[in-house]
């Protein structure tokens, strides 16, 4: 006979004392077959919690025996108590446990049987069943003997029991009398496991698009062989999410191509809902083939009609056979690890690496929350609930574009409504698609669709007001903590343009990261080429520092653009680094407009083929928004300053007799008297007078996206030379000086250039790296450092910051915080225009944009 | 930051020991990393001119300040002006003259009156310069302010806000010290900058024989005094600037309560109700008091008007038949499950608030996700603006537009296209036979309940 346990899950031992269950399992761990650990006893628990397995109150005087058969009572309780949740947790580590206990009463078996189903575990009994005689007389040589009567009743229990046992609910039913005629068998491999070995290429839902999927298959690298298999040269191999067939044109074609792949161990597929409809009527039951799998029907009868009644029902059984015996999830392992989890439709943290009926019907249509009005499934978000660092893809449900939210990813695009066909390579972790030839659904509820419909609806506050995590592509998972997350939904609700409009926050950038080493400055480039050098960047930009106020410029082609892409016929929105609006509605209709000409007249919507253009810039003068500010701190301050050290200065030089000290007072005030008129002259070089729009000045820096792309990957002279482009199309914008560092005579004349513009008052210069997103040793770099001129930090750092006493301390500031901000606001301002561009829902993008807000309440010396 | 004491005439010399400072040295004290320091510029037999001054040191002082980090808390005027913390500085400095305490010799000139002209500043302050004079001339001086040069390359102010005062009268040395050591915090613009803890027994001792007389006494003492109740006193600040509407309005919100809460005793449903944009609570707590209500939903994002909402629910909690409001951070901008299938939802002067286009996605949320089994919406009636003589102005800065009933009620039933709710207009306030109510008011009643 033999017996086989299951990998995991529990082996419930069933017999009277003595039947020779503890033997039977020593056997086991001396064979190798199971762990020591494997194994939880009734008696060692009792010895565990009270120190003795057994206690005799035979022979006793009644009082004695009555506390003793308590203590006895007291002692197994306990035991119990341990031994049930020692099991429990082992059933939820996924573990094997061999039970071993009488198991007498139904009652007892009942209880580890509920704890396997819970835990989606399987359970087999293992009965002994021994002769009376044999059990009293091994009773008399064991240590603690139990005594006869006490054995007789648990016979007659046994006996009574037996036949019942069979009909509980166990995977399988092993009696055994003797122990010698029977083999045990423990499986090893894990059915659900895969080795990832030379790779594997996750395919998303295929639904009949047969065309597209060989496209896709080629695009991998997939060759066709003499034996009509593609096979890949590098021996990868492809897996399937499921729902293979149904809805689209070739239903048959791509089951018989996964046929025939899975047999020559090229592929892999699992479960799905389409898959399992079409395999139990495969199998003959009464389901109603509807939502596309009446084509599948519809497909077999011509090919009856094709191929002969004898070859279809060949070929049906072959495919029954496929479907059923497809599994609901796979755990892709790297060197023996799990690392990724395929799953069709979604699954829990719980359900990884284990089967049940549960747990298939998880995996193949999610968590579900009954049906809408139409009769669909309202479906539940399960992503939310995976805390695990354990990678899980799945499809099911068509987003526009592959999603990855907490470490989960939808690859499934929709080829048959339209969209596209993602494969996510593993452990390479890239997508590659392909589009689909047309929308081969019917019409009516194409999801991809009504995801745009919904696109720009209300973000879900329940994602936010607690806190919450991004994942970006620069910089992983950044975390927005609750205090300032609420701090920006005020913000949001109050003050800033729609949710909808503001897709973008600038990021903050950090100066130089050392000071100056040069005694009488504090910031001076070389500091920031170093940093660069030092990270190993050869080439920099480095661009003039306007001195405005930032600007975010969202243009549109027309205003049918706007409806499309914001919800409101509109051309455009400009909006400050707080996400409020610039200019009052008037102005910004005036300058949109204007804009909206010069871009079209110079077609660039066309040449570009886009239907919007997001620009990061500068708008000038300063006094456009600050003018308030100016006038009563700045010109203020200069005014008090001037006329403090003017008065003080006269008073000490009217003193005919100097006292020597007297002298360094006055030599004193007389410096500080020309620092104030130096912070007087320094703040009104960047105001002018405003009667006209004409004397608006926007320059931009970046050409962050346009409706089909991002420029995140064009280096920042690409930025540059569009920017000229911009001023040629439309007076409004200008241009702005960049010099390319590459070796020292560069960044001899970018010092020299910075020299020249500061000494005249002008802000400073900004160094980049030359490509957008640069990392070293794979960690993000800063984006872009400014290096602001000597003159202008007087309206900064106070107007007497250079005063060597004051410069030496100033010198001390530390910039690391203001660093680690910057690198967070401009992930996540990178990740939020990825997700706009992707057509990704306005909650997504939402997301970020409120976590730069957040960031932004953080506080930081505002001199940085 | 500068004081300087000018006197001419017989015994002016004397001043140098009221002040205890030698005519032949210059003087220099630093207070924590502050210079003060003094020089005369004329000792004669007929006139003395001393100068007492302040160099700060800047570091220090936007160190001090760096609580609040706000980029004009480091460009500011404290280094530069007349305030408390230039009298703190010099009270060391001035000490023997402040307290009249000079070497037993001079003691009897304390008492002398000199032809004092004391000169100070600059000075920050938002009072006008006939109010700065209207403070010293009771207590017999002249008054002389020059300005600061506001001469910019475009025009950010027609006059500077940097004075220097000159004052000049008959006075003791100690008398006129002490009036300007109350009098430059009392001018001084800064709010909360420097809490000197003994300010109370400060202005007893240095008002002492001269500001119980004063005609502004109260004036200056709540001035001076402001430090001490300053949170107190900026609560009340902003609660009048919140009803800085007409004067009608303030008995137009009463009107506006009652009659929401009138409306809701005849609703069927009336179990649930969630007050959209709740601010500081004021509807939220009266319908705390509704029979048959059993939740409160205060929905609002703005934390420091939830915190004021807490005080007053917190204020009535004890009371019988109070329903506490439950408080939700939350805004029409985002969707929330917490306020799916309510009995009552509402929008009282709310809608004003938020740009027209924004609205009807706000109104798509509510009635087709939300789902209340009532929707209560009241929003100010333009053509009524014409009762308080109002021009083309609106009723609050804040306001995105004010409709007239036309617009209203086209609005209202443009939001029910789906036609899921029966709709009834009603007003508020007291009606003019031409214009209507002051408000409008609309419920939106679920079909079929």
């Amino acid at each position: 006979m033999n017996i086989v346990l299951p990998l995991t899950g529990i082996v419930l031992l069933v017999g009277p004392s003595n039947s020779g269950k503890s033997t039977f399992l020593k056997h086991l761990v001396e064979q190798g077959k199971i762990l020591p650990s494997e194994i939880v006893s009734s008696d060692e628990c009792r010895v565990l919690v009270g120190d003795t397995e057994f206690i005799d109150w035979h022979r006793r005087n009644k009082d004695e025996a009555d506390a003793l058969y308590n203590q006895y009572q007291t002692i197994s309780a306990e035991a119990f108590s341990l031994m049930d949740s020692l099991i429990e947790t082992r059933c939820r580590l996924n573990k094997l446990t061999c039970i071993d206990a009488t198991h007498l009463y139904p009652d007892d078996r009942k209880k580890y049987i509920n704890i396997a189903k819970k835990h989606h575990l399987p359970i087999v009994s293992i009965v002994l069943d021994i002769d009376q005689s044999e059990l009293l007389e091994r009773d008399k040589t064991r240590e603690n003997p139990r005594g006869n009567k006490r054995i007789k009743q648990q016979v007659y229990q046994f006996k009574k029991e037996k036949r019942y046992i069979k009909k509980e609910g166990y995977l399988a039913t092993y009696f055994i009398s003797e122990s010698k005629d029977m083999e045990v068998i423990r499986r090893t491999n894990h059915p659900l496991e895969l080795d990832v070995s030379n790779g594997i290429d996750i395919i998303g839902d295929i639904h009949g698009c047969f065309d597209e999927m060989i496209r896709l298959l080629e695009k991998l690298g997939y060759e066709k062989n003499a034996d009509q298999l593609y096979v890949h040269p590098m021996g990868r191999k492809f897996l399937s999410l499921g729902d293979i067939m149904s809805r689209g044109p070739k239903s048959l074609q791509t089951m018989e191509f996964f046929l025939r792949h899975i047999k020559e161990g090229l592929a892999y597929m699992i479960d799905s809902n389409h898959g399992w409809k079409i395999a139990r009527w495969l199998d003959g039951k009464k389901v109603t083939l509807s939502h596309g799998d009446e084509l599948v029907e519809e497909e077999f009868i011509q090919y009856e009609a094709q191929h002969g009644k004898e070859a279809t029902e060949q070929f049906k059984q072959e495919l029954k056979q496929l479907l059923l015996k497809a599994p609901s999830h796979y755990v892709l392992t790297k060197n023996g690890v799990p690392t990724l989890v395929c799953t069709h439709a979604g699954i829990k943290d719980e359900f990884i690496g284990k089967e049940s009926h549960d747990i298939s019907d998880f995996c193949r249509y999610g968590d579900s929350e009954g049906f809408d009005e139409t009769g669909r499934p309202i479906r539940k978000d399960w992503t939310i609930h995976h805390k695990t660092s354990t990678t899980i893809v799945w499809g099911h449900d068509p987003k526009p574009k592959p999603l990855v939210i907490n470490n989960t990813i939808n690859i499934d695009q929709g080829i048959v409504f339209g969209g596209e066909l993602t494969a996510f390579r593993y452990p390479e972790k890239e997508f590659v698609a392909v589009q689909a030839e047309q929308d081969y659904s019917d019409g009516k509820h194409n999801p991809l669709v009504e995801f745009k419909k919904k696109r720009l609806n209300p973000p879900n506050i329940a994602k936010y007001i607690n806190g919450y995590q991004v994942l970006t592509d620069a910089l992983g998972e950044i975390h927005i903590p609750k205090e300032y997350a609420l701090a920006s939904i005020d913000t949001v609700s109050h003050y800033t343009v729609p949710i909808e409009e503001l897709v973008y926050i600038p990021p903050t950038m950090s100066p130089t990261p050392a000071p100056s080493s040069l005694e009488d400055y504090l910031e001076h480039p070389k500091e920031a080429i170093q940093y660069y050098r030092s990270m190993g960047i050869e080439r920099m930009v480095a661009e003039k520092k306007h001195m405005g106020s930032r600007g975010i410029l969202l243009l549109f082609k027309d205003e049918e653009a706007g409806l499309k892409y914001v919800g409101r016929k509109t051309l455009g929105v400009i909006y400050t680094r707080t996400g409020r609006r610039f200019f009052d509605e008037e102005t910004e209709g005036e300058i949109l407009s204007r804009m909206n000409n010069g871009l079209k007249a110079s077609d660039y919507f066309t040449k570009y083929e886009t239907e919007f253009v997001l620009i990061d810039a500068e708008i000038m003068p300063w006094n456009l928004k600050a003018k308030e500010l100016i006038s009563s701190q700045y010109a203020h301050v200069a005014e008090n300053a001037i006329l403090d050290r003017a008065l003080l200065k006269n008073k000490l030089e009217s003193i005919g007799d100097k006292h020597a000290d007297l002298e360094k007072w006055l030599e004193e005030y007389d410096e500080k008297l020309t620092n104030a008129y130096v912070f007087k002259e320094v703040f009104q070089k960047y105001c002018w007078e405003i009667n006209e729009i004409d004397q608006i000045q926007i320059a931009p820096f970046h050409i962050l996206a346009h409706s089909n792309e991002t420029f995140f990957h064009k280096p920042h002279t690409w930025h540059m030379e569009m920017n000229k482009e911009f001023a040629r199309m439309e007076t409004l914008f200008v241009e702005t000086e960049y010099v390319v560092i590459d070796d020292e005579a560069s960044e001899e004349e970018v010092i020299h250039w910075w020299e020249n513009i500061t000494s005249d008052g002008h802000e400073g210069i900004v160094i980049k790296p030359e490509t957008f997103i640069s990392t070293s040793k794979g960690k993000l770099l800063q984006p872009a450092i400014k290096v602001r001129g000597r003159k202008y930090l007087h309206i900064i750092y106070g107007m007497d910051y250079l005063d060597p006493e004051n410069l030496k301390r100033l010198k001390q500031r530390n910039i690391g915080k203001k660093q680690k901000l910057a690198l967070k606001e401009f992930s996540l301002g990178v990740e939020g225009i990825q997700r706009f561009v992707n057509g990704e829902s306005i909650e997504r993008v939402h997301e970020c944009v409120l976590g730069t807000l957040a960031m932004e309440s953080d506080p930081v010396d505002p001199r940085l | 930051m500068q004081l300087s004491i000018r006197a001419t005439g017989q015994d002016v010399q004397m001043l140098s020991y009221l002040l205890a400072k030698n005519p032949n040295n210059l003087y220099e004290r630093s207070v924590s990393g502050h210079f003060v320091r003094m020089f005369f510029r004329k000792f004669s037999e007929e006139e003395v001119d001393v100068t007492f001054f302040v160099t700060p040191d800047p570091i220090e002082l936007s160190r001090n300040n760096s609580e609040k980090y706000d980029i004009t808390s480091y460009i500011n005027d404290r280094e530069f002006v007349v305030s408390s913390i230039f009298c703190t500085f010099l009270r060391s400095a001035l000490g023997t003259a402040l307290n009249g305490k000079p070497k037993e010799e001079y003691e009897p000139w304390v008492y002398h009156s000199f032809p004092l002209e004391f000169s100070f500043g600059p000075l920050a302050s938002d009072l006008t310069d006939d109010e700065i004079a209207a403070l010293f001339q009771p207590l017999g001086y002249n008054v002389e302010i020059t300005y600061g040069a506001a001469d910019y390359n475009m025009n950010f102010k027609t006059k500077s806000t940097a004075r220097f005062i000159t004052i000049k009268g008959s006075t003791t040395l100690q008398m006129g010290l002490r009036q300007l050591f109350v009098l430059i915090p009392v001018f001084d613009n800064y709010k909360h900058y420097y809490i000197d803890e003994r300010e109370v027994e400060k202005i007893e001792r240095y008002g002492e024989g001269w500001l119980d007389q004063h005609p502004q006494r109260d004036f200056i003492i709540r001035k001076a005094l402001r430090f001490q109740e300053v949170y107190s006193q900026l609560e009340k600040e902003t609660e009048e600037a919140t009803n800085q509407e007409p004067e009608p309005k303030v008995r137009l919100n009463d009107l506006r309560y009652e009659k929401i809460i009138q409306k809701i005793n005849q609703l069927p449903f009336k179990e649930s109700i969630v007050d959209l944009g709740s601010g500081e609570g004021k509807l939220s707590e009266k319908l705390g008091f509704i029979e048959g209500v059993q939740a409160i939903l205060a929905v609002e994002p703005s934390q420091s008007a939830s915190i004021k909402a807490l005080k007053r629910f917190e204020q009535v909690e004890p009371k019988e038949n109070f329903i506490m409001p439950t408080q939700i951070i939350g805004s029409l901008f985002y969707f929330d499950e917490r306020l799916k299938n309510k009995d009552i939802i509402i929008l009282c002067e709310v809608i004003e608030h938020i740009d027209e286009h924004r609205l009807p996605k706000i109104m798509k949320t509510i009635l087709q996700d939300y789902r209340p089994k009532a929707l209560l919406l009241t929003t100010p009636n333009k053509e009524y603006n014409a009762v308080y003589e109002m021009d083309t102005e609106y009723r609050h800065l804040d306001h995105r537009f004010e409709w007239t009933r036309d617009e209203f009620t086209q609005w209202c039933e443009k939001q029910n296209e789906a036609q899921e709710y029966e709709l009834i207009f009603d007003g508020i306030g007291e009606q003019h036979e031409l214009y209507g109510y002051p408000t409008q008011m609309c419920l939106f009643s679920r079909k079929g309940m």
